[in-house]
């Protein structure tokens, strides 16, 4: 193993002011580095033999470490019939593996003072623990143990149907709006079915799930070549990339996945949809439209149109909505809804959502955010404009990395692993937002801010039901 | 080399398990002494009109984290529920001739916005800024709590963004059933038994109400000032005496006294056809500070407060019935209670119930195994790092300590006292706390499924039954 070393920075600081970032050794990253401000994120880059990928990062100023999971699976590989089934596979992997039976694996965290969990997202499923120091060579122990033989019965399998519809019951169905703009206007706005499906689940899709489908979703993608591990927190680089040798690396390779395509086409005409919803008391609006591609300049622009239309108090969606016209008590949005800007790996969408009162039509609505986009359309956003919201796209990024489980921080350097192969991307993000000019945000806003590139998607209150059918709505 | 194929053997006997070429028998690496962990240190100056700031130095991102903390929260509501809201949302409506944008462009040039929070006992503003504006950031917060314009123009529009939040809230089961629920724990003419208030009740809110909370409730001597993060202190500190020296005292205060009251009594709300079935099951609790409520901590976490507790275990692991299921301890001043909370799939509720009561009875028969309650104490000890290890989460428990008048050693001697609990006292304080025929219990859901099963529980023979349809 380790026989791929990336990015090595010298200073073992998270932060180290104007520290000279390293270009990597080897590698498919051809980008140049200069020397940057604010950020350095000391990174230690190692594949293994069987593919796995290790980042460790050491920050000593609190005596925990955080230990992240991610596989490359996630909504938008899961079978066409089995809608729900990457998120229900997640709660699968907590049920207990060969030398953990159910329940020990967490007692180990918990008897340990830490915590755990999981989540699923577009492109990934993954799986952390934060606990302090002295458990962290038992933590890579039992992910070891988890990776290579987890145990999933049918007991435990209907078990957690059983939990996951309850999830979906109480975050979806009981509940006024439920995934109105996280699942549906996805559903609206994307055609490729990857993206365009309901990623939490069908009721009766996951009640079909079967030890079948989590044997063969386990052989496809459950694999240390598809995965990658993140340390980071306080600890000694060597020891521990020691302990992860010895725990992953006799966990043979698969197959590699099969690839599936996830692009979608280029939006040509706006779209309209709307949800009868039997417990919403106010109608809502949202809308969304398809970003440019990850990484690229436009990117970074729209991370900035992002901050000047709806980010924060001085957003000007949110003065002019909130603020003028008064008819929503705030305004809300951003890109990835289910993360952040940085951790997803596909098609995605910037979205906007609003609940507001009667008697505002989503026709009158939609042209005054048309005023406030058109002018970003127009005219060049002024340097002071720019400045305040880097400023604020500089902080924010602070605050995911500088969390205090440092959740934040160990998402990053995996998704750069698993998506880029380039966790020392994250000493780069703020270049990004720094390249951005007024006239490359006019250009962007020109083409992604179209009309035409957006789905607007309305929540109808429906309290006795008696509304039409209602396909992608909360009544499944 | 390619991972073997696992066989099975036929649907509903066979699992995912480990292949005899992959099989791999190994022991758990041993877990060590747990690191040593020091607060960090703080500083705290008291200006002459009795206003205390705290420094607290931590974290490595060139950020700090203000929070301003007036005794100004929901408490002092009296009849117009929500006011101190309306108060604290109009103070963000401009100030000394700056507007509302003025403000927010101008925190959102230093990277961060200015929020406004209410709470039961406070209302804090707070801005988490890059470290350069920390100055700039103080004096601003400081002229918009002293000398906010209040104006009159943007009042109605405040007010229809409170109604309609109120309105939503009441769309969902949560806040019903803690409405209800603390209705009954406090009776609803105390602020801490108001849930909600009533959209009618709203419309009875003047400027001059608002203007005269601002009046009665702000003041140098009901506000604390923390500051965590990475800052230049002399810089902070010489803001603070600048901007506040010149404010007065303020009127004096009190929270109003509360008295809490134990069950036996069921509260029904009717959802119909709701899916779950959402609950709130409780007892007052010993305060905050005495030795019971540490003990209670740690019966908390066994119990419901924790992933791996029992109720847990047993509703969501082992039978699926819940998704988030979990119990908690909330504090006032003066008394605190203990509450229990799930969203339970509507055709189990009945069985639900009847786990939940033998979990409780049992822990209040049988001392919990050392293994157990240990793991309870260790992940309590544990996790006091993490809820210490950001600006936010060090502000969040220095300020609570505060509030109560804990001693000021309190956090630094935490971990000891959680790990002097005995098994015994976790038995005990579950009997003591917990008597399952004096209950306070709120049910939010379709009545129809559920009501007759609820009402055939023995713990519940001599309860109160409030019946009401949503």
């Amino acid at each position: 193993m380790s026989n791929r070393y990336f990015a090595v920075l010298g200073a073992l600081a998270l932060f180290a002011c104007s520290e000279p970032a390293t270009t990597p050794a080897t590698g498919d990253n051809t980008e140049t580095q200069s020397t940057v401000s604010g950020l350095q994120v000391d990174v230690s880059y190692h594949t293994m033999e069987n593919g796995l990928r290790v980042v460790l990062s050491e920050d000593h100023s609190v005596p925990t470490a955080t230990v992240a999971v991610y596989y490359g699976v996630g909504f938008r590989n899961e079978p066409r019939n089995r809608t729900g089934f990457a998120h229900l596979f997640e709660h699968l992997m907590f049920q207990g593996s060969e030398n953990l039976p159910k329940g020990d694996f967490d007692s180990l965290i918990y008897g340990a003072g830490g915590v755990n969990n999981g989540s699923t997202r577009f492109d990934f499923t993954n799986y952390f623990e934060v606990v302090p120091s002295n458990a962290l060579e038992a933590i890579v122990w039992a992910e070891g143990d988890r990776m290579r033989a987890p145990i999933i019965d049918q007991e435990v399998l209907e078990n957690q149907q059983g939990v996951v519809t309850n999830e979906v019951l109480v975050n979806v169905i009981n509940q006024p709006y439920g995934g109105w703009i996280w699942i549906d206007l996805p559903m609206l706005a994307n055609e490729n079915w990857h993206n365009a499906h309901n990623f939490y689940g069908d009721l009766t899709d996951l009640e079909n799930a079967n030890l079948e489908d989590v044997q063969s979703f386990f052989d496809t993608y459950y694999a240390p070549n598809n995965a990658v591990i993140a340390v980071v927190g306080s600890f000694d680089s060597g020891e521990t990339l020691a302990w992860i040798e010895r725990e992953f690396g006799n966990i043979p390779a698969s197959e590699p996945a099969p690839p599936i395509d996830i692009s979608e086409p280029r939006q040509e005409e706006e779209k309209f949809g709307e949800i009868h919803d039997r417990l919403a008391p106010q109608p809502a609006l949202g809308f969304g439209y398809h970003m440019p591609e990850r990484g690229s300049p436009e990117y970074y622009a729209m991370a900035v149109l992002d901050q000047i239309l709806v980010q924060g108090d001085d957003s000007l969606l949110t003065q002019r909505i909130v603020n003028e016209e008064g008819y929503a008590s705030g305004v809300f949005g951003g890109i990835n809804l289910l993360g952040n800007m940085y951790n997803y790996n596909g098609p995605m969408l910037w979205s906007v959502g609003m609940i507001h009162d009667d008697g505002y039509s989503h026709e009158e609505i939609m042209a005054t955010v048309d005023t406030v986009i058109e002018g970003l359309r127009t005219e060049p956003i002024s340097s002071e404009q720019l400045d305040r919201a880097i400023t604020k796209l500089r902080s924010e990024f602070y605050d995911i990395v500088d969390s205090s489980s440092r959740f934040g921080l160990a998402d990053l350097l995996a998704s750069f692993a698993l998506f880029d192969d380039d966790p020392s991307r994250i000493n780069r993000i703020e270049q990004g937002f720094d390249q951005v000019t007024p006239e490359l945000v006019l250009a962007t806003a020109q083409e992604y801010l179209r009309p035409t590139n957006r789905s607007v998607l309305r929540v109808i209150p429906d309290p006795d039901g008696t509304m039409s059918e209602n396909p992608s709505g909360d009544g499944e | 080399m390619l991972k073997s194929s696992l066989k099975l053997i036929a649907i509903g006997v066979a699992s995912l398990s480990v292949s005899a070429a992959q099989a791999q028998q190994s022991q758990q690496p041993e877990i060590g002494p747990a690191p040593s962990f020091d607060l960090p240190d703080t500083h705290t100056i008291q200006l002459a009109n009795g206003l205390e700031a705290t420094f607290i130095d931590f974290g490595l991102a060139p950020k700090v984290n203000i929070s301003i903390q007036v005794l100004a929260g929901n408490v002092f509501d009296g009849e117009h529920t929500y006011l101190a809201d309306i108060v604290a949302g109009m103070m963000e409506e401009g100030a000394a001739g700056e507007t509302s944008e003025d403000i927010a462009r101008a925190f959102a040039s230093m990277g961060g916005d200015m929020n406004v929070g209410v709470g039961m006992h406070t209302t804090s503003f707070s801005a988490n800024v890059l470290s350069e504006f920390g100055p700039d950031a103080i004096r601003r917060m400081a002229t918009i709590i002293q000398q906010p314009d209040l104006p009159d123009s943007e009042f109605d529009r405040l007010l229809q963004n409170q109604i309609r939040n109120m309105t939503v809230a009441r769309s969902q089961a949560g806040p019903l059933a803690t409405e209800a629920y603390v209705g009954l724990l406090y009776g609803t003419d105390h602020p801490y038994g108001e849930g909600l208030p009533d959209v009618g009740e709203m419309d009875s809110f003047t400027m001059d109400l608002v203007r005269q909370f601002h009046v009665d409730h702000f003041g140098a001597a009901r506000t604390r000032i923390y500051i965590a993060g990475r800052f230049d202190q002399s810089a902070m500190e010489a803001a603070i005496r600048d901007a506040f020296a010149d404010w007065e005292a303020g009127p004096e205060t009190g929270v109003p006294p509360a008295a809490i009251r134990p069950g036996p009594v069921v509260r029904l709300i009717n959802r119909e056809d709701a899916p779950q079935t959402t609950i709130r099951l409780g007892f007052p609790a010993p305060e905050i500070g005495t030795d019971d409520a540490i003990r209670m901590t740690v019966m908390n976490a066994l119990l419901g407060g924790s992933f791996t507790s029992r109720l847990t275990r047993n509703l969501r692991e082992d039978k699926g019935w819940t998704y988030s299921p979990g119990s908690g301890i909330t504090n006032r001043v003066g008394s605190s209670y203990w509450t229990f909370n799930a969203d339970i799939v509507t055709e189990h509720t009945v069985e639900a119930f009847s786990e939940i009561f033998d979990e409780i009875q049992t822990l209040q028969l049988n001392l919990p195994d050392d293994d157990e309650a240990t793991g309870m104490r260790n992940w309590l000890s544990g996790i006091f790092i993490l809820q210490n290890a950001s600006t936010g989460g060090l502000i969040g428990q220095i300020s609570s300590r505060d509030f109560f008048g804990l001693p000021d050693d309190y956090l630094e001697t935490y971990v000891d006292r959680i790990n002097a609990v005995t098994n015994g006292d976790i038995s005990s304080v579950a009997s003591d706390y917990l008597p399952l025929n004096d209950m306070v219990l709120v049910i939010v859901g379709d009545l129809d499924s559920i009501e007759d099963g609820i009402r055939a529980f023995p713990q519940l023979a001599d309860a109160e039954f409030i019946t009401d349809s949503e």
